[in-house]
């Protein structure tokens, strides 16, 4: 079935000639450099020196370092960028790891033995999806400042797993779907007890597929602003938060905000470019499978 | 090794009407290699997954030597099973993927070592011990489930359509070594395919099954020389049986002009029938061209050169019969001779159920 | 041989059966329970609040209780100028965002779907904006590229003689649409990436033997093949860009030319706007927009996960 990892196939949609085929990959070269300009272009802004970056844009400049070492230190605004991002690196660590926690055993019993309404469970995780969490917003903000979580990790590690957790199950499921039935059964009639056949057969295959959902946690979870900034405006802050309230004080320091905002978005860049493959793989697998 | 028994044992999955396997009562010897056949969706496999434990026994029971394992998970049958699909571990070698089992049972290194190497030896997989299952070949694959198998010496061994991943010739040759293996190690096993080939050539007895109903279990031989119904004497043997619906004339039965000559007992057996429909089977083998015959047209030729089989188009009862009739193999009759059929041989009576009447 | 000897004698095989296999269904439920449970309490059971919110009149700034209003809210909805202008942002802002991205992933993945040297890496730079996080997304987009004094895009205006543009402020909603198609135009582009590399080539090839035309063969038998894929993208870019918070509160702040109901909502809840059952009244109606919307996808999802028998 359609794996993005396999070349594709010799037939493609436009024309087989040599020369138009050789003028798209041109063309497929030049949008995608286009599509990736912003980024580079901010990466560049955030080598310069202010002076330089706060005028008409230059592309040739002498470059420093010195924007990405001052954001370590910055200390302008109610926040500093390392707290803002031992938030975020703690609250993304233990979400990460609870949905985990969560969605595994979840994903077992919807794949490996099903149980008997699985479809309906599974539609129903997904469901929650779909409703805004701006409906949900009023509530859980009255309930956190009640139980005096405002401003705490806690209310985010809790809203972020609830937030992941459904796509998390969806991937896990597919995942799991892969283990061909027989090799359980093999190993049931090889006299492997329950967790054995997880630890022993199940999960080296589904490893991958672990890493590659978890990663995806990460990435919308290191993303989020909404629920940080209405339940976190100050105390918790998460890297997301910290990048917004920075442009509001620092008009005139566009070179220490791109290298802020490089700092604050890298991690996630990289880890979906080092996983991209297999989480595309059970994105896709899970809708199309 | 061991018996096994079969005892009014049924599979009926929720939410169906119709069981998948009907009250099955089926005796395995010790030491026997006894074959389940039959199309697709007769039960065949199911049955072996109850004996298994992967499936539930909704009624009846299942007996290992005496020992009720019905209710027992497969883990505690003693029983050994090789998949169509092999079901190898795909993260461990070929050595630990036949001494798992052994490591289940906390069998020492030592000595497990010791078993996988042995049966790696009889399989001849023993330059293969260090290579994973995806470096491998179909055969050699196939192998390494069979020496999982081995490696455990359990009581019964169960083969879910073992050959069928393999080409035609791996095939062959694979099934003689299998019989020879089984033979050797005098081990009970059960064996499932959909080939009646595969299934006269290996087994000791073959048992039918049709809609997860047993039709008929006896030694090939028998299958084929008294089968107790038409299905199963048109599913054994190949080319299949002509089987043609005759009428009652005058008390005689005929196919297009040619009398059917019936055994005093066919006869008995047929006059206490009251149906009108009957059926008459005769096999390609017992069919030759002569004169006096009933007429036809050749209309395929099956030259296999040990042997012809061909399709001769014949009328019976107003409408057109193609009968297959077996022919030498050096014989020069082509498409489109008119040729001329007689019965050489036993001819097989069946009743309007289909049951066999007479001898 | 204890009680399984015992119990046969006192009820039938058929019984035991039943029992065990009631246990073992029971036994494949609960790895699921804990989170289907968190699932319930943290994410459905505070919509049920929202709801008891939206029938009453509930400002957190003044020391009156909260009184129940009934469906007030509700009925004063159609003159709520600004409640029509946020509802009416968001549908502008939902359907530009969801179609443009679309088009373009489409686009893009049908030129990414041949082999030409570096095609692996020209894919990572065309997924990047996806991983981006929004709030710089936005920011990067509102300072590098609309920006009047150093934006990229007014500096190659000025080239061709035109004066610059502050697109952020000027255009607001446009602006915000653009850098939500720049992020989800990715999204769709793997979709759809998915659904032609699934194509069977041989029907590909017996269609050309059969004489048809490129464009021909694109219309008659890819697109229809598309077609469940493009439903796919355009449900699940609906469900999200439906939300979209954090690119106008970082391009636009606030202002009116973009706001949507999600902004529209906090705004005037958390805020400051402290009216909590008024804009719980509008969160039902988004809700509800948002249900009957995912209703038509879980159709879509139901028919793919059919397949999957």
């Amino acid at each position: 079935m359609a794996v993005f990892t396999r070349a594709p196939k010799a037939e493609p949609i436009l024309g087989q000639n040599r020369v138009v085929a050789h003028l798209l990959a041109l063309l497929t070269w030049i949008i995608g450099l286009l599509f990736f300009f912003p980024l580079f272009w901010l990466t560049l802004n955030g080598f310069k020196e202010e002076s330089v970056a706060n005028s008409s844009p230059v592309l040739f400049f002498d470059p420093t370092l010195d924007r990405f070492s001052e954001v370590t230190e910055s200390t302008t605004g109610l926040l500093s960028f390392t707290e803002a991002f031992g938030n975020s690196f703690w609250i993304v660590l233990i979400s990460t790891v609870l949905v985990m926690a969560l969605a595994v055993p979840a994903a077992y019993a919807l794949a490996i033995r099903p149980m008997r309404k699985w479809r309906d469970v599974l539609f129903f995780f997904i469901s929650t999806k779909f409703l805004p969490i701006v409906g949900a917003i009023m509530p859980l903000w009255i309930i956190a400042r009640d139980l005096d979580l405002l401003g705490t990790r806690t209310v985010l590690v809790i809203l972020y797993t609830a937030m992941n957790l459904p796509l998390a199950v969806w991937m896990l499921r597919s995942f799991f779907a892969e283990v061909p039935k027989e090799l359980i059964e093999a190993a049931q009639i090889d006299g492997c007890s329950l967790i054995g056949q997880i630890r022993q057969v199940i999960m080296p295959i589904v490893a991958p597929g672990l890493a590659a959902t978890a990663l995806l946690c990460v990435i919308f979870a290191w993303n989020e602003f909404f629920l940080a900034v209405q339940l976190n405006p100050v105390g918790a802050s998460t890297i997301p938060v910290w990048v917004n309230s920075q442009q509001k004080f620092q008009g005139q320091f566009l070179a220490g905000l791109s290298a802020a905002s490089v700092l604050a978005t890298l991690p996630v860049v990289l880890a979906g470019w080092i996983a991209q493959k297999r989480m595309i793989r059970g994105l896709a697998m899970g809708a199309i499978k | 090794m061991a018996e096994v028994r079969y005892e009014a044992a049924s599979r009926i999955y929720p939410g169906s009407e119709i069981p998948a396997v009907d009250s099955l009562d089926l005796d395995i010897h010790d030491g026997e290699l006894l074959v389940l056949v039959g199309p697709s969706g007769s039960g065949k496999s199911t049955a072996l997954r109850m004996l298994a434990g992967l499936e539930t026994v909704n009624k009846g029971s299942i007996y290992i030597n005496d020992v009720d394992v019905t209710l027992k998970p497969p883990q505690d049958r003693d029983i050994a099973m090789v998949f169509q699909n092999y079901a190898l571990y795909p993260s461990m070698t070929v050595a630990e993927n036949m001494g798992f089992a052994l490591k289940q049972s906390k069998v020492p290194k030592e000595e497990r070592r010791r078993q996988v190497e042995e049966a790696a030896r009889i399989l001849d997989l023993t330059p293969y011990l260090d290579r994973k299952p995806k470096n491998l070949s179909g055969g050699q694959r196939q192998r390494v489930a069979m020496g999982r198998a081995i490696v455990r010496s359990p009581q019964v061994f169960l083969m879910d359509e073992p050959l069928s991943n393999l080409d035609a010739k791996l095939r062959v040759q694979t099934r003689a070594e299998l019989a020879d293996l089984q033979a050797r190690l005098g081990v009970t096993m059960v064996y499932v395919t959909h080939d009646q080939v595969e299934a006269m050539t290996m087994g000791h007895r073959v048992a039918v099954l049709k809609d997860g109903i047993l039709q008929q279990v006896d030694a090939p031989r028998t299958l084929y020389n008294s089968p107790k119904n038409r299905f199963v004497a048109g599913f054994i043997g190949s080319p299949a049986m002509n089987i043609v619906d005759v009428e009652r004339i005058d008390g005689r039965l005929a196919i297009g002009s040619l009398p059917i000559e019936l055994t005093a007992d066919q006869t008995a057996a047929a006059s206490s029938d009251d149906s009108t429909d009957l059926a008459v089977g005769v096999r390609p083998e017992h069919l030759t061209l002569a004169n006096g015959g009933l007429d036809g047209e050749v209309s395929v030729v099956e030259a296999l050169g040990s042997e012809s089989f061909l399709h001769v188009r014949t009328q019976h009862q107003g409408e057109e019969l193609v009968l297959v009739v077996r022919e030498d193999g050096q014989s020069d009759i082509t498409r489109g001779d008119n040729v001329s059929v007689s019965i050489i041989g036993p001819v097989h009576l069946f009743g309007g159920d289909g049951e066999r009447l007479g001898d | 041989m204890s009680n399984a000897v015992v119990d046969r004698d006192t009820e039938s095989r058929a019984d035991e059966v039943k029992r065990l296999e009631r246990r073992e269904g029971w036994k494949r439920r609960i790895p699921i329970l804990p989170a289907l449970l968190f699932t319930i309490v943290v994410t459905q059971i505070p919509f049920l609040f929202t709801l008891f919110y939206s029938l009453t009149e509930w400002r957190l700034d003044t020391p009156e209780p909260r009184e129940f209003i009934g469906l007030d809210n509700y009925t004063s909805l159609p003159d709520d100028k600004f409640f029509r202008d946020a509802a009416w942002i968001s549908v502008q802002m939902t359907v530009m965002a969801v179609l443009f991205s679309l088009i373009v992933g489409t686009l893009l993945a049908i030129l990414l779907d041949r082999k030409f040297f570096g095609q692996g890496f020209v894919r990572t730079l065309l997924i990047t904006p996806f991983l981006v996080m929004p709030v710089v997304a936005g920011f990067m987009w509102k300072t590098q590229m609309f920006s009047a004094t150093f934006g990229v895009i007014n500096w190659v205006i000025n080239l061709f003689g035109f004066e610059s543009v502050e697109f952020a402020t000027r255009y607001p909603l446009a602006s915000v649409v653009v850098v939500l198609v720049w992020q989800w135009s990715p999204f769709m582009m793997l979709i759809v990436l998915a659904g032609l590399q699934g194509q069977d080539t041989s029907v590909l090839e017996a269609a050309r033997v059969d004489g048809a035309t490129t464009f021909g063969i694109f219309r008659q038998i890819t697109f229809p093949q598309l077609r469940p894929f493009l439903e796919l993208g355009t449900l699940l870019g609906a469900i999200y860009l439906i939300q979209v918070y954090d690119h106008i509160e970082v391009i636009v702040g606030g202002q009116p030319g973009a706001k949507n109901l999600p902004f529209y909502i906090a705004q005037r809840s958390i805020g400051g706007g402290n009216r909590f059952g008024l804009a719980s009244a509008y969160s039902i109606v988004m809700v509800i927009a948002a249900i009957i919307i995912a209703n038509i996808g879980l159709r879509v999802l139901s028919n793919l996960l059919k397949d999957d028998s």
